[in-house]
């Protein structure tokens, strides 16, 4: 094709794209959780360029005559939840190699994924994908939206911080000696660098290098991404499987920036919890089973709970499958250790949205904010409640009605059985 | 259900009261399992037995505990009709034989295990143990409390079932022996569907042979132990439970029961969807085990099923019975979760609640004792921090035969 040609068919395809998206929607509903100040009754929530533009009251808030009006009143509207670390939607979400900080999730990430597909289903609009939990320093991840064709259509946010983990393939000791070794080569490496500058300005001083030769030595590509993490430029998010490596993870944090994702079985490390200074990500088991050795007595612990009681701020995370891969379930077991619903709620919206940075962006519905929202069939902690339809940035991206896996497990079941055809196994 | 209570029972109420041990649960919502919700409802226990269950019409007796329970819900306690635990994992299947009748699940069951006290913290109070699936013909299932010190005193139903099993499992890994010494169990028939099918077959064929040959005859001599199981099976004074997962299993274990003329209770039928029309005929009641496992990701499969999100729903509709287990499924959630799954995928509320008391109760022919709480019942119920179906619900205390078995908070 002719490239002059091909530059206008770009040109015109994206003024088309940014026509659209000046259009406006309105979506009317019967309750809308803006979760930054009261519930709305029969509200009604308008969307311009992809942001909010206004919340209120139906018969407050005038729908323009432009706006495509979306009307679910009789449905519930809220934020579409924010996972603040998860290792899904990827081809090999673990390098074999231990101390791979050079990656990036942006190489691995599949736009294609059933993960990300079965994560839009369940109402998740922003998802922080991290390296997984079987490498070291494994690499950097970034902020996605769970819908887009290609990586770039799906990127919210990247360079958002660089993924380490404690958790042991042989030893917990090994693993802190490891941990301790990587860091220390990287400052060994900064060091040298600093000395190697240093050097070269004290030559050009004495007039051994020519005055207008600048220094020119970039930092190791393989290293840039561990430099920044040990000068603090970039945050760590550090697995700590259990509380045997809570220890170890609180002296990492005095000297790097650090966000703990805390496995479960916890509850040993009640006094080490208290002394986490920022909010945790805890990892989709919240709810566990201890047994004591000499009674054989089970008792269940819930690692949110435990982090309530130590007054650590947590985010929560889903599965990628099972029960806890439900919003509602992981929520429904935090209130059910005890966790207020509303504290519940804020750990899948504006803890997360905090702890990345997108607070201004994400979290709540408020004017100004991006246009991502979930419309629900009912109360967010009910298992009988559905995600009917989910909105990104003002554009319709899930509508449960329209769901071909869905549509599969439940209408294709029921005509086997009422005998109209015959379902079509897998 | 008796929900007005006589007068003169409440005068024997009242007067019992003052010598018995008597407990009156008050301001609850009370789910009876026979009858519509009761709210403000109260619940009279004496001697291991409902007294009465009802609203205002029924009063706290005079000298009896009251225990407030506003803002609970209290439910008949759960029965699973298909328990995988309470057995250590190598006494559930008896490998000597692949056709054992006769075995009793009961002999190797342990009071003392983990999977019972899970069960009851969970609000489970009653299960259905069967045999392991590595038989075909696995032997006798038993209904036990969830609370005992010794298998004796758990007993509610010794005999309640007979477990024949289709499938891959009592072929998977066998061998047959090709020359060569005898020395490992995986020198073992069948090797083959078709060998699992003819020894089911074989079975029925000799029983009914057998009580052909000594009916009438007096002083006959009496047939093998295991003869006599299959025996009872034939004259229907015995359940028979088929484990058959896919559509081609499920077919087969109606093809065989209709074969030799007996009911049997098709278990884990997850394509149970496909053959609905089937079931529905033939009166068969379904057991699911774990439906909660055919999650929107998929997975779950056995044996070539397909397990679908909508089968609880479909079978509903098509008026086909079942009853919500937890199975042979090992990613299987506690009982209460499995019917709140249900109920997210299209039940109403009184039928995946029905799923997990009621329905089991009348399918192990005990509805006269367990699955719902009227005057006379055994006083088995769990009071519950919500609606039991809501995620956040907690069994907060559970009791059998009117004593706490479990307490959480």
């Amino acid at each position: 094709m002719n490239p002059t040609f091909l530059r206008f068919a770009i040109a015109s395809a994206a003024f088309a794209l940014s026509a659209l998206s000046q259009d406006l929607v309105a979506i009317k509903a019967k309750t809308i959780h803006t979760l930054s100040g009261p519930a709305v009754t029969d509200g009604v929530i308008l969307l311009q360029n992809g942001r909010i533009k206004a919340i209120g009251k139906q018969d407050e808030i005038e729908i323009p005559w432009a706006a495509k009006v979306i009307d679910k009143s009789d449905k519930v509207v809220m934020p579409t939840w924010v996972l603040a670390h998860c290792a899904g939607g990827m081809r090999g979400s673990n390098e074999s190699m231990q101390n791979v900080p050079w990656l990036t999730v942006a190489d691995a990430i599949d736009p294609a994924s059933a993960y990300f597909e079965n994560m839009l289903r369940n109402g998740v609009g922003t998802l922080h994908v991290m390296p997984g939990n079987r490498t070291l320093m494994g690499g950097t991840g970034m902020v996605v939206r769970p819908s887009g064709r290609t990586v770039a259509d799906m990127t919210v946010a990247a360079g958002t911080g660089m993924k380490l983990s404690l958790q042991a393939s042989r030893s917990r000791l090994q693993k802190i000696r490891e941990m301790r070794r990587a860091i220390a080569d990287v400052r060994d490496y900064l060091a040298d660098y600093e000395r190697r500058k240093a050097e070269f300005e004290q030559e050009k001083a004495a007039g051994a290098i020519p005055a207008d030769k600048e220094w020119d030595q970039e930092i190791d590509r393989k290293k840039k991404a561990a430099v920044e993490l040990i000068e603090k430029k970039l945050r760590g998010w550090l697995y700590v499987p259990s509380y045997a490596e809570l220890g170890e993870a609180l002296r990492l944090a005095q000297e790097l920036d650090l966000t703990f994702v805390l496995g479960s079985n916890l509850d040993e490390a009640h006094a080490l919890l208290a002394k986490i200074k920022s909010p945790v990500v805890l990892d989709a088991t919240i709810e566990y089973l201890e047994t004591d050795p000499e009674t054989r007595e089970e008792q269940q612990f819930c690692s949110a709970k435990l982090c309530q009681d130590a007054g650590v701020p947590f985010a929560l995370s889903l599965s990628s499958g099972g029960p806890t891969s439900y919003p509602w379930w992981q929520l429904g077991t935090c209130v059910r250790h005890g966790i207020s619903r509303s504290q519940a709620i804020a750990a899948l919206t504006t803890v997360p949205a905090k702890m990345l940075g997108l607070d201004d962006q994400l979290g709540t519905l408020d004017e100004g904010k991006l246009g991502n929202l979930q419309i629900l069939t009912g109360d967010p902690l009910q298992a009988t409640t559905w995600v009917d339809m989910v909105v990104l940035e003002g554009e319709v991206v899930y509508e449960r009605s329209k769901d071909p896996r869905l549509q599969y497990l439940f209408e294709a079941a029921e005509e086997a059985a009422a005998g109209t055809s015959k379902g079509e196994k897998q | 259900m008796i929900r007005l209570l006589p007068a003169s029972l409440l005068l024997f109420a009242t007067s019992l009261a003052a010598q018995q041990n008597v407990t009156a649960f008050t301001n609850a919502r009370i789910l009876p399992g026979n009858g519509p919700a009761i709210e403000n409802g109260t619940l009279v226990v004496a001697n291991g037995k409902v007294l009465a269950v009802g609203g205002a019409d029924v009063q706290a007796p005079d000298g009896a505990t009251v225990v407030d329970c506003t803002g609970k819900t209290i439910t008949p306690g759960l029965i699973d009709a298909s328990f995988g635990g309470g057995i250590a994992s190598d006494d559930a299947n008896e490998q000597g034989e692949e056709v054992t009748p006769h075995l009793r699940i009961l002999d190797a069951l342990d009071p003392e295990s983990q999977a019972f006290r899970r069960a009851r913290r969970n609000g489970v109070t009653a299960v259905h143990v069967m045999p392991g699936t590595r038989n075909v013909i696995g032997g006798l299932g038993c209904v036990v409390k969830t609370h005992g010190d010794d298998p004796q005193s758990m007993v509610v139903k010794q005999d309640a079932s007979l477990r024949i099993v289709l499938g891959s499992e009592p072929s998977s890994g066998n061998r047959a022996i090709r020359g060569g010494r005898v020395e490992s169990i995986y020198y073992r028939r069948p090797t083959s569907r078709m060998g699992v099918i003819w020894e089911v077959r074989r079975a029925f064929f000799d029983a009914k042979e057998a009580l052909q040959q000594t009916q009438g005859v007096p002083n006959a001599a009496p047939p093998s132990p295991g003869i006599q199981v299959l025996t009872r099976v034939l004259q229907g004074k015995l359940t028979a439970v088929t484990t058959a997962r896919s559509e081609q299993d499920l077919r087969t274990a109606l093809r065989i029961a209709d074969e030799f003329g007996y009911q049997t209770v098709v278990d884990e039928a997850q394509d149970a969807y496909l053959v609905a029309t089937e079931l529905a005929d033939r009166q068969v009641t379904v057991l699911l085990g774990a439906p909660s496992a055919t999650t929107v990701a998929g997975g779950g499969m056995r044996d070539g099923a397909a397990p679908r999100s909508g089968t609880v729903r479909a079978l509903a509709e098509k008026g086909v019975r079942f009853v919500i287990t937890t199975g042979t499924n090992a990613a299987a959630l506690p009982l209460v979760r499995e019917a709140m799954f249900a109920r997210r995928n299209g039940l109403s509320h009184r039928q995946a609640l029905a799923a997990i008391t009621t329905e089991p109760a009348k399918l192990l022919g005990l509805d006269d004792r367990i699955g719902s709480l009227a005057t006379g019942k055994d006083a088995d119920f769990v009071i519950w921090s919500h609606d039991p179906l809501d995620p956040a619900a907690v069994a907060e205390s559970v009791h059998i035969d009117g004593k706490p078995v479990s307490r959480v908070r």
